[in-house]
């Protein structure tokens, strides 16, 4: 009988699955694992991608073996502080984490082992870099046979990437629909005819698909155990090549120069710093969402306290900035994901639990909304009740920043809309918020009408 | 530019033929099969791509050393 709490997600594999008990995650491992595992770990592979940091750490619980009798091993991997997918990644984490599954499987083959899965979902963000988290999909190499996880990173990996650079980088959110990574046919028709003259994107990806269509349920005789092992490693030389010549500047989004472009006085800015700092000082949250982060700026402040910050944007060209800043400063407790709150991540795959929605994944110790309100309430119509309903589940302690309507970046969103928000005004604001929320400070911003509140949620019974 | 998808239609005829002419043992189907039979296709290319970059990578070292050498005064330099 399996332990309890076994993860949603992980059933495809019969080699293991995970589970959580008293709050832990595992990773049972059964007998079709048994020899993968053991050949992982006495290869000296594992030493040499944990020290690279390139896979998850974990270490062995010898007393699961006598409860569960059906599991072999049961290991305890190092815990991501919050899963993230390849659908909230900016351009430059999905080609690291595709870089990365490449350079695992290089050094595997020096093992004779090999990823027999090359899927997005199997690399997470830890303290800043992409990490490798599913330890079983490190298997013994058959002499000969082709690279099975070729397709699952083509789809996963090039042809997204190929899409954001060489199209649109908003093409990224197929992957949301497609969990197994975007069909190549499709990315084929999508790209635009200059793709082909890449020769990684006319063979894996153009080629690629073509040789789909023609097999597609088509009975053929293929030859087994062909492709040599320096065909392998020109496989991934070629995907690696390809995969880095894919390139994506972050510009020209409203967003992107947000900062230059704001109510803010350097008096009032430094308030609004102090406010942050005060804050976290405070609360002492060990996980903070900065919700609307753009590039990060205040979710920084958050993450010197030490805490696990989360800086949500919907904007792509932010997301990419902040993480190539995270990369540059090596930055360990900061991660930019791309949300749109007004459609933020749904629960996703087979009967809705393989991929967990935004609100599953929470909630936070606390959360930033800084400069967001007036977003949600008049940009998107979101009732004031709304907006605190979802701020309440998303957190215990808030930060919340209210814009009036005389406040010129609210003027702007009603220049070309009516103005039905007769209730958007601060006692309302605050009337709404008292519901579900103490306010425990207010900070008013010098130089303009902004004020800062942070917030701590009622414990509603029921 | 109109040739293009022509040329690569040739490309892909050429390849896709290779690998079915290869093939000979045990036939299944799945949806991966055209991924699989294009892997093994090209596995010569690339393998032959992977060998002339190597070769002329370790060519290219030779050279930077020997010229980085010479720079320096070469070798027997005291």
């Amino acid at each position: 009988m399996p332990p309890e709490g076994r993860l949603p997600s992980s059933f495809r594999d019969p080699a293991g699955y995970m589970f959580r008990r008293d709050g832990v995650l595992y990773r049972g491992i059964r007998d079709p694992g048994r020899f993968h595992y053991d050949r992982l770990m006495s290869s000296g592979l594992y030493e040499e991608l944990v020290s690279a940091r390139l896979l998850v750490p974990h270490e062995e619980i010898p007393s699961f073996r006598e409860v569960h009798e059906d599991l072999y091993k049961v290991i305890r991997p190092e815990e991501i502080p919050f899963v993230s997918y390849p659908y909230e990644w900016s351009f430059s984490q999905l080609q690291d984490a595709a870089l990365l599954t490449l350079e695992i499987e290089k050094r595997a083959l020096r093992h004779d082992m090999t990823l027999v899965d090359a899927s997005a979902f199997n690399v997470q963000f830890l303290r800043g870099r992409p990490i490798l988290i599913d330890t079983l999909s490190l298997r013994q190499a058959v002499e000969g046979e082709p690279w099975t996880a070729y397709r699952q990173y083509c789809q996963h990996f090039l042809a997204p990437l190929a899409l954001m650079s060489l199209r649109d980088v908003r093409l990224s959110q197929l992957l949301r629909v497609h969990i197994d990574g975007i069909p190549l046919d499709l990315v084929s028709s999508l790209l635009p005819l200059r793709s082909r003259r890449r020769a990684s994107l006319l063979l894996h990806v153009h080629l690629h698909a073509r040789s789909q269509k023609r097999f597609a349920g088509r009975e053929v005789r293929v030859a087994r155990g062909k492709v040599s092992r320096q065909a392998r490693l020109g496989l991934i030389d070629s995907l690696e090549s390809g995969t880095r010549k894919l390139r994506w500047r972050a510009t020209g989004t409203e967003w992107a120069d947000y900062y230059d472009d704001t109510n803010y006085t350097p008096e009032g800015l430094a308030a609004k710093r102090r406010a942050v700092e005060d804050f976290v000082a405070r609360v002492r949250p060990r996980t903070v969402w900065d919700l609307g982060g753009n590039i990060g700026t205040f979710s920084r402040i958050a993450a010197a306290s030490g805490a696990q910050v989360i800086s949500f944007d919907v904007d792509p060209v932010c997301i990419e900035r902040g993480y190539l800043r995270v990369r540059a400063e090596k930055e360990q407790n900061l991660l930019p994901l791309l949300i749109d709150l007004t459609n933020p991540s749904p629960a996703a795959g087979w009967e809705n639990a393989e991929r967990l929605s935004l609100l599953e994944r929470g909630p936070a110790d606390a959360v930033l909304a800084l400069a967001l309100i007036h977003h949600l309430a008049i940009g998107n119509n979101v009732p004031l009740e709304k907006a605190a309903g979802f701020f309440a589940r998303a957190g215990r302690s808030l930060l919340i920043e209210f814009i009036p309507k005389s406040d010129s970046q609210v003027k702007r969103l009603l220049v070309t809309r009516e103005d039905i928000f007769e209730r958007y005004t601060r006692e309302e604001f605050e009337r709404v918020f008292r519901q579900r929320f103490e306010i425990v400070r207010r900070v008013s911003l010098a130089g303009s009408e902004r004020t800062l509140y942070a917030m701590e949620r009622k414990d509603i019974p029921g | 530019m109109i040739r293009k998808p022509h040329q690569c239609r040739i490309a892909a005829g050429l390849i896709l033929g290779c690998a079915v002419l290869a093939g000979q043992a045990a036939g299944y189907i799945d949806p991966g099969t055209g991924s699989y039979i294009l892997q093994i296709a090209i596995a010569f290319l690339v393998g032959i791509a992977f060998s002339v970059k190597i070769f002329w990578k370790k060519i290219a070292a030779f050279f930077r050393k020997t010229f980085a050498a010479n720079k320096d005064g070469g070798p027997d330099a005291s």
